[in-house]
């Protein structure tokens, strides 16, 4: 029961693509790849759960510290295209409060787009440049 | 076919957790078990599964633990043996919804998920072993062709 996991850059966002399996033995690789993330200045991370089948209390905890993380420097955490078994874990345990659960990815640009619009202040994040580095 | 059974002994470690649970989801398939209940049979083994590795045996990997599995024709029930300390799962209680301290609260997922997914749970401590078994009750199918 492995697990894939890719990211993805936008303007706006950071979205790790996760596929197979989060528990026991895979979360930890997830939490070392995105340690430079939450390290970073990164304040909107994304989980594109469409191809993860199986999740576990071990991936909720990684889950959890990238939650609080982002949260300490007014971040957001989202999560999209659960699959329901997916869905059913986070509603049982109600293990992250206050993040955003999108049905879509259109339905997640769209209102990262608004987000967006609000900020009246500050520099957009370079598309280009890179802020963080994963070592293979 | 009624009471189908195998038994793993396994090391104590997280890629010996996945191994049982993928032999749990193919014994499962091939008894015909809903999909539905084999994943709630997946996710509370790798639970209390996870939970003898790390705290049991702290993850000293020349452990072992035994899961054995039956299909008692209504239910299959799912057996983990451990000899670490004697320690009762069941007696964690769930999170309370607005725990404060919340390294406390983590500690307490893996066995509300396993309360929400198995119909029965049973522990005893017996001969130096922690015996874990739960019980989820599963419709006869027509088991499916093996692969």
């Amino acid at each position: 029961m492995a697990l894939d996991i890719q990211f993805k850059r936008t303007p706006a966002t950071v979205t790790a693509q996760l596929a197979g399996s989060l528990d026991t033995a895979t979360a930890p690789e997830l939490q070392r790849q995105l340690t430079p993330i939450l390290d970073s200045q990164v304040t909107d991370l994304a989980f594109d759960l469409e191809k993860l089948t199986f999740i576990s209390s071990a991936g909720l905890r990684v889950f959890s510290i990238a939650r609080k993380r982002l949260k300490e420097r007014g971040g957001q955490t989202s999560f999209v295209n659960m699959q329901p078994q997916i869905k059913e874990v986070f509603e049982i345990v109600k293990a992250l409060p206050g993040v955003s659960i999108f049905a879509s990815t259109a339905e997640m640009d769209a209102y990262l787009a608004a987000q967006q619009r609000k900020h009246t202040g500050g520099t957009p994040p370079d598309p280009n440049g890179p802020i963080f580095t994963i070592d293979a | 076919m009624d009471n189908a059974c195998f038994i793993l002994e396994l090391q104590s470690t997280p890629e010996e957790v996945m191994r049982a649970v993928e032999r749990l989801q193919q014994f499962c398939r091939e008894q015909g078990v809903a999909e539905k209940a084999i994943h709630a049979l997946m996710l509370s083994l790798e639970e209390m599964a996870s939970n003898v590795v790390n705290h049991a045996y702290q993850r000293d990997p020349s452990q072992c633990f035994r899961v054995s599995v039956q299909n008692r024709g209504d239910r299959i029930v799912v057996e983990l043996r451990d000899r670490g300390p004697a320690f009762d799962p069941l007696q964690v209680p769930d999170p309370a919804l607005e725990e404060e301290d919340e390294d406390r609260a983590e500690g307490g997922w893996g066995i509300q998920l396993v309360r929400h997914s198995m119909d029965d749970l049973h522990y005893v401590r017996e001969d130096g072993e922690n015996v874990l078994r739960m019980s989820k009750h599963s419709k006869p199918q027509t088991p499916s062709p093996g692969l």
